[in-house]
């Protein structure tokens, strides 16, 4: 396998003697769509600020392109595109102005696409960035981290403060930007929706560490959630292989597992003589199966 | 442009989206709705289309080409296979996992055998084939 465009070594973090990161291990390849999720205060922009060298570590490594965060070139931060949590879009520019002003620090600023991107976002080249509203200020600046045509695209919560219909378009501009299959893309979210209609791989970040970094679709079709009905009650220690939460009622039982199988629930309906209904979970239930742990 | 294709995807639902549109494109060859050799849209438009991801919509269609479903005509994109319209019985099989679903719910209401039976005949006939 090829080198992984990001790779984080027992990262550490810490503000005074606040630990924020407590040894964050990650490889991300080439070309997939991470979704970085936590809680509020998880750590997760602390965690791209290291990745851009923004933020120094305490200790460990985190290594982009092959360089590490703190010490990136020149010539490697001009593969790297970042859309920041608030934009850095000047109000007295109109839209045009913004993007020769952005375009200008960049050797290679591909204009064709930025001026196609442009016009499929519907964004008047005229308007003025000040009254642009928060969805279409967002667009932009995703479109102004793309006119380089980085090789690494980072955001960090590109849809925290939109509303659904401007979320939308953030995300179709998201997906554009996925077109390229050799670029690669983080982008933190708290929100659930927004990750599982463009993300290949979900990492989860929790209490300062990578809890799991897997793909969505096998996270989906392994983390399930089985609804036991027996004749007979059952025991309130009923112990299930993998389970991470198990509630029992009488002769009900709801629990979710971490790997579920034809086989293994084949298995289980014969030891406690039940039936067993198996429940599909959408990510922010698996999100939230996951944290009780 | 629309591929013409009457496929949904909800992301928040628990299953996969690949496997919404594996079961979707099954059910239509299957149905006839999708007749041998006619062809699928490309990776990119049906992606753009349904605002996914490519990745998502190549592996539903590697899936279902393993699957014999589809055939990849080089550098035409996917085809349905040839003799992939289903036989009743392949069809049937379609519809097995939301009758073992319908029949799970129902005992859980403690409904009887020909309550339910009552409940799905009520069902067709309020959906009466158009002829």
């Amino acid at each position: 396998m090829s080198e992984p465009i990001l790779s984080a070594r027992n990262l550490q973090k810490a503000y005074g003697k606040r630990a924020v990161l407590k040894g964050v291990t990650l490889n991300v390849p080439r070309g997939v769509v991470v979704g970085l999720v936590g809680s509020n205060g998880a750590g997760k922009s602390t965690f791209l600020k290291c990745l851009l060298g923004l933020l120094r570590p305490t200790a460990g490594s985190i290594r982009l392109l092959g360089e590490e965060g703190w010490e990136l070139t020149p010539a490697t931060k001009a593969k790297i595109g970042y859309v920041p949590q608030t934009n850095r879009l000047y109000p007295w520019f109109n839209v045009s102005q913004m993007i020769a002003y952005t375009a200008a620090f960049y050797p290679a600023w591909d204009e064709g696409l930025v001026t196609r991107l442009i016009a499929q976002s519907g964004l008047d080249p005229k308007q003025r960035v000040s009254s642009l509203s928060t969805g279409q200020a967002q667009r932009l600046s995703i479109i102004l981290a793309l006119g380089h045509q980085p090789e690494v695209l980072i955001l960090d919560e590109p849809a925290a403060s939109l509303d659904p219909l401007a979320r939308r378009e953030v995300l179709t501009s998201l997906l554009e930007a996925a077109q390229n299959e050799n670029r690669t893309i983080l982008f933190s979210t708290h929100i659930m929706s927004d990750l599982e209609r463009v993300a290949s791989h979900v990492a989860l970040l929790r209490d300062g560490q990578i809890d799991l970094f897997e793909e969505l679709d096998s996270l989906k079709d392994r983390v399930k959630r089985l609804r036991v009905s027996a004749n007979h009650d059952l025991p309130h220690d009923l112990a299930i292989p993998g389970s991470l939460r198990t509630q029992v009622d009488g002769h009900f039982a709801t629990v979710a597992v971490n790997h579920a199988t034809a086989a293994s629930v084949a298995d289980l309906e014969h030891r406690w003589q039940a039936s067993i209904e198996v429940e599909d979970l959408n990510l922010e239930e698996i999100y939230l199966e996951l944290n009780h742990r | 442009m629309p591929s013409g294709l009457p496929l949904i995807v909800q992301p928040s639902s628990g299953v996969p989206i690949y496997r919404q549109l594996i079961d979707q494109i099954r059910a239509m060859v299957a149905g006839g709705k999708l007749a041998a050799g006619s062809s699928l849209p490309s990776v990119r438009a049906l992606a753009q289309e349904l605002d996914i991801n490519m990745m998502t919509v190549s592996k539903a269609y590697s899936r279902l080409e393993a699957e014999g479903y589809l055939v990849r005509d080089r550098g035409v994109g996917m085809r349905v296979a040839g003799e992939a319209a289903g036989s009743a019985a392949a069809r049937l099989e379609e519809l097995a996992p939301l009758s073992h679903e319908l029949v799970a719910r129902g005992r859980q209401l403690s409904l009887t055998d020909q309550q339910i039976l009552g409940s799905v005949r009520s069902e067709l006939k309020s959906q009466t084939k158009p002829s």
